[in-house]
């Protein structure tokens, strides 16, 4: 008995750990670790109940290759009276009164060798909700990776939308 | 431990790694927003075109700087700019690795106790000049200014500062100050100017040992204008000369002559002229009298070209509607090189070309240019202990003078000595005080290259090191020598100076458009009759009998030498031997066959103990008694000075050449320049080798589709003169490597455009440019041999050159008939600030990969945003790749193919239209034009 045991103990064991490394790979894949910003900035709040324009605040998205994270002055503009007691705004009057830029950390991001030219603008362009990579941002606090953006997510949806999959379109 | 309990904790720690290794992927890159945001128009990540002047050298060309997030990263000719009309050279191009230069002088530096520089302070080094100044004042010894060209606000501001500071503004300093031409036109018109010439309007250009297309005053301006004219089919252009340029192969006919003769054609034809009474303008005969009478057996004698042959010309020369006769460069360089200029300006008189096509009312502006003799001058002062402040400024006449004229060591007699450069050059190094430039990019200012002409410098960026501008350096020292607070900067002054001169509603539409062109005063013109004929009466048209003739030609990459800094201008192989690094001599076939050497021996080029020895290349089309180096390669010992106008020689005479018997690395990057002609890279005058002609090998693979755009380019053979501006151009928008010398020498080299020279039968003559880029083949060899596809054909015609995927097999170089592939045998760095410039929209490869010529697909992508902004398809022009873009003489087209009215669809559908060995079925993209049938030979 004990002699059958040890085998389908070791058999066992590395079946657990293979269905493990499945489920967190599956988990890691979809649900990332919420990145810890300087200042908790809650998008629920701004695209969930106020139902601000996401290019209200990421203005170049239209306009040029990168979205762009709002510049201090355009968050001041509006809490210099909104929402001044909150300690996050509060955060933020001291970055302004100090003119620091806030170090924000990067969310999306493509590897540096993987060569890719991607651009917003021709997406916004072609109607692409910026829910289809993003997720479901009013519905977060802090806005974090809800899909990994590799090339098959990138190449299934130009198939779908009939959009080029010529290399050159996305790469330099 | 038992092997099975290794492997059972071998187990369990693997997976335990692999576990952890699942952890969260932690983001590092950091997204920092602006406080405020910069500027209205401001994009991320969109380029910004800036008007101002390119100042690398005097001609002064209008460029667009390319702006993408704050950085320069790109100069291109400003369109309709009226001195390059929207091209720019191979030094143009180069120019903006100056303002990054790593190398540049990065704070003020001032020699300390040990000898050396140390870093000061602005406000330290500036106190010391004006100290400096008030003491030599104080002490009874003049302070001076010599200067590199200056003209426009700066000349002004200059001139103001030396009263100020009592400071005595010298004649400027410029190796090719063209002093013997503006002493000519004094001779003979009695201005002492250099008219700007209508190359594009004159219908027969007769050229003699002037380099028009490398450096002649205005080489953009001039170039441009012989493309124009080249597409007109009555321009006929024969040049002159002893040496080989690449200004005298693009000419119709090219003679070869004598070397030191030059004045006696121009004799000649002027003698043919007046005799035979085919002058349009009246010469008096006391200026006719005194003309020397060389008739065509003398100037058949001296030039070594048939009698018959320069009848001929003189006779067609008197016939043209519109003939333009011109002098310079090497023809001028030399002993007798004030006659020929005199002689040439007296044949421009009498041909009528004065009324029309030589146009003083436009000259260039070179009206505060001095000479050697008044360097010479200056030197006797220093020796005399006369001199107490030196300033130099964007000069170095140090390593530019001839050694007998010994300026290092008469500068050591001068109280105090302040540089003002860029970069620790010999003349900086005498000085105890440097104090550094901001690049004319970093910096407010104008420029008037001619008369009627001001250009605008505008800064479009933040200086890069502690470097002010010359303008706010003058202003500083004024100032503090005045004991008065600075208030006002360079840029304050400016604009006030414009608005009092000019007005406001001139200085909005000048920020504007980048440069103002005022209307020209038409110039009455006559003969400076006495001046004119005391100077004939004493002329001699004789040169040096005999012995070996070096001929140091002005270089078309380095100038006089000022562009050495900038590696892409060394990256970059001279043309016509397609050396890119080092120094060489080269030989006629003849003379390689008397001495016994072959490409890369060394020889020795000796006179009165004088020796020069450099490698050597064999030159077809050269005088057998003529060697030829460029400028910078020269040593000063043999540099000399012609008495009467200053101008450097840099024609030496009676040498001897001499085989040492060393053997020198040169990288000469072209393999064979005689084999095109059998191959079918070119086809000959009657068609042969043309697509009529070819039979087309058939292929296997399915056609390619193309819906909407096949991109294709033409290139005017006929046109190209070999400038390589192209080629410059390329590498800085593609983020092209610069490899340097080792790796050239392994033939390494990976520009994506080459410019190939091929000699035909009769060397003397024919000569021919292949421009030679991707083909971007319909059916193209590289793509079947590919083992990953990474490289492949895209909808657009274009063949697609994958990064990502490729693993480096160097199958595609191998199978590629042209060979334009290049392989990265390393990851290539930009050094700091260097990285700056590199194109955002071009990806920098890494070691491993091929990389080759993309049609600038950047710059589709870009044409095609704007076309979907607007619903519409890319229309014809808008696509400019960055060679056809810069190309002077406008060689080069690019469009849709698919486009019946695209300029591109009729030129390659045109009788001159070929592609290069069409016969094996590549079906390439890019159409050549072969060149146009020479009729009427004179």
């Amino acid at each position: 008995m004990k002699e059958k045991l040890i085998p389908i103990g070791i058999v066992g064991y590395f079946l657990v750990m293979i269905a493990l490394i499945g489920v967190l790979g599956w988990y890691w894949q979809n649900f990332q670790k919420t990145p810890q910003q300087p200042i908790e900035f809650p998008h629920n709040v701004h695209v969930g109940k106020l139902k601000l324009d996401c290019q209200f605040c990421h203005q170049f998205a239209s306009k040029s290759r990168f979205a762009t994270v709002p510049t201090v002055k355009l968050c001041v503009d509006c809490h210099k009276t909104a929402a001044t007691d909150r300690p996050e705004v509060k955060k933020l009057m001291k970055y302004w009164e100090d003119q620091i830029p806030i170090e924000w950390l990067k969310v999306y991001s493509f590897r540096k060798n993987a060569n890719v030219n991607f651009s917003h603008k021709p997406h916004i362009r072609a109607g692409v909700d910026c829910s289809t990579c993003h997720g479901r941002v009013d519905q977060m606090i802090t806005a974090r990776k809800t899909r990994n953006i590799n090339m098959g997510f990138c190449v299934s949806c130009h198939r779908q939308a009939k959009a080029p999959t010529d290399c050159w379109t996305c790469h330099k | 431990m038992k092997r099975r309990d290794f492997l059972k904790v071998v187990g369990v720690a693997s997976s335990a790694t692999l576990l952890s290794s699942c952890g969260v992927e932690k983001s590092t890159e950091k997204l920092i927003p602006f406080l405020v945001p910069p500027d209205e128009d401001y994009i991320p990540g969109q380029a910004t075109y800036y008007g101002s002047t390119c100042t690398e050298c005097p001609a002064n060309c209008g460029v667009s700087v390319k702006v993408v997030d704050f950085n320069p990263i790109k100069l291109e000719g400003l369109a309709d700019h009226p001195v390059n009309r929207g091209a720019l050279c191979l030094r143009g191009q180069s120019s903006i690795l100056r303002l990054y230069h790593p190398d540049r002088v990065k704070q003020p530096l001032k020699r300390g106790p040990d000898g050396q520089f140390q870093p000061v302070s602005w406000e330290e080094a500036l106190q010391q000049v004006v100290q400096a100044l008030k003491d030599a004042s104080g002490a009874g010894r003049s302070n001076v200014y010599l200067s590199g060209r200056t003209t426009g606000s700066l000349s002004r501001l200059l001139d103001d500062f030396a009263k100020e500071t009592r400071v005595e503004r010298l004649p400027e300093y410029e190796p090719f100050s063209h002093v013997n031409l503006r002493e000519a036109y004094r001779l003979v018109f009695g201005r002492k100017e250099i008219p700007f010439f209508r190359i594009e309007e004159a219908d027969f250009l007769l050229t003699v040992g002037v380099d028009l297309l490398e450096t002649f005053v205005s080489p953009v301006s001039y170039a441009h204008q012989l493309g124009r004219a080249k597409a007109r089919d009555d321009f006929h252009w024969v040049h002159f000369e002893p040496h080989a340029s690449l200004t005298g192969f693009q000419a119709d006919q090219r003679f070869v002559v004598r070397p030191g003769s030059e004045a006696y054609l121009m004799g000649f034809l002027l003698h043919y002229i007046l005799t035979n009474g085919l002058n349009k303008k009246r010469i008096p005969p006391e200026i006719t009298n005194a003309l020397p009478k060389v008739d065509v057996n003398l100037v058949a004698e001296k030039t070594g070209l048939d009698a018959e042959v320069l009848n001929r010309l003189a006779a067609r020369l008197a016939e043209a509607r519109t003939p333009l006769v011109l002098s310079g460069g090497v023809s001028v360089h030399q002993k007798n090189g004030l006659e020929t200029a005199v002689l040439t300006a007296l044949l421009q008189w009498a041909l009528g070309a004065t009324d029309r096509v030589v146009d003083f009312s436009r000259a260039e502006n070179y009206a505060s240019v001095g000479s050697v003799k008044d360097v010479q001058k200056l030197v006797e002062r220093l020796s005399r202990g006369e001199i107490g402040v030196l300033l130099v400024s964007r000069a170095n006449p140090v390593g530019t003078l001839p050694a007998s004229v010994a300026l290092a060591e008469a500068m050591a007699k001068a109280g105090f000595r302040v540089a003002l450069t860029d970069f620790v050059d010999e003349t900086a190094r005498q000085c105890d005080l440097i104090l550094p430039l901001s690049h004319s990019l970093e910096s407010w200012g104008d420029a008037e290259p001619r008369k009627g002409l001001l250009n605008l410098i505008q800064p479009t960026v933040e200086p890069i090191f502690n470097t002010l501008s010359e303008g706010d350096i003058l202003l500083a020292i004024a100032d503090g020598y005045r004991g008065r607070p600075n208030v006002l900067s360079y840029q304050q002054w400016l604009l006030r100076e414009w608005n009092r001169a000019y007005g406001e509603a001139f200085v909005e539409e000048f920020l504007k458009k980048g440069f103002f062109e005022f209307p020209a005063k038409p110039l009455p013109l006559g003969l400076n009759r006495p001046a004119l004929t005391a100077f004939l009466k004493a002329a001699r048209l004789d040169a040096p009998p005999q012995g070996h003739w070096l001929y140091a030609m002005p270089s078309l990459r380095m100038f006089d030498g000022r562009s050495k800094v900038l590696k892409l201008t060394s990256e970059i192989p001279d043309p016509l031997t397609t050396i890119s690094y080092g120094e060489w001599i080269t030989v006629s076939d003849e003379t390689a066959e008397r001495l016994g050497v072959q490409d890369r021996d060394e020889v020795a080029f000796l006179r009165e103990g004088t020796r020069l020895a450099l490698p050597v290349k064999v030159q077809p089309g050269l005088n057998g008694e003529v060697s030829t180096i460029h400028w910078d390669q020269l040593d000063r010992a043999f540099l000399e000075m012609d008495p009467r106008s200053g101008e450097l020689l840099a024609v030496v005479a009676e040498g001897q050449l001499q085989k040492t018997g060393k053997k020198i690395a040169v990288p000469i990057l072209s393999g064979s320049m005689e084999e095109a002609y059998e191959r079918g890279i070119f086809p000959d005058h009657n068609g042969h080798g043309m697509k009529h002609h070819a039979e087309v090998r058939e292929t296997l693979y399915p056609p390619h589709e193309h819906p909407e755009y096949r991109w294709a380019m033409t290139i005017d053979l006929e046109k190209c003169i070999g400038c390589s501006a192209c080629v410059a151009a390329c590498y800085v928008e593609n983020n092209v490597a610069i490899v340097g010398e080792q790796e050239h020498l392994k033939g390494r080299e990976m520009a994506w455009i080459r410019i190939e020279p091929f000699y035909g039968k009769d060397r003397d003559r024919e000569m021919n440019f292949m421009v030679m880029l991707c083909q971007q083949c319909c059916n193209a060899p590289c793509e079947t041999v590919c083992p990953v596809y990474a490289t492949m054909h895209n909808p657009e015609g274009l063949n697609a050159m994958v990064y990502n995927r490729c693993v480096g097999t160097r199958y595609c170089h191998n199978n590629c008939p042209y060979k334009v592939r290049r392989f990265n045998w390393f990851d290539h760095h930009w050094e700091t600030p260097l990285d700056r410039m590199l194109n955002p929209d071009v990806f920098v490869r890494h070691k491993g990969v091929m990389e080759k010529c993309t049609f600038c697909v950047q710059r589709i992508r870009v044409a095609r945003d704007h076309a979907k902004d607007e619903n519409r398809k890319i229309r014809d022009g808008e696509v400019i790749p960055a060679c056809a873009q810069t190309c002077p003489t406008e060689a080069i087209v690019f469009g849709n193919l698919l486009d019946e009215t695209a300029r591109v669809t009729q030129l390659a559908h045109s009788d001159r239209s070929y592609r290069v060995f069409e016969e094996i079925g590549t079906e390439p993209a890019v159409y050549y034009l072969r060149k146009k049938e020479i009729k009427d030979e004179a």
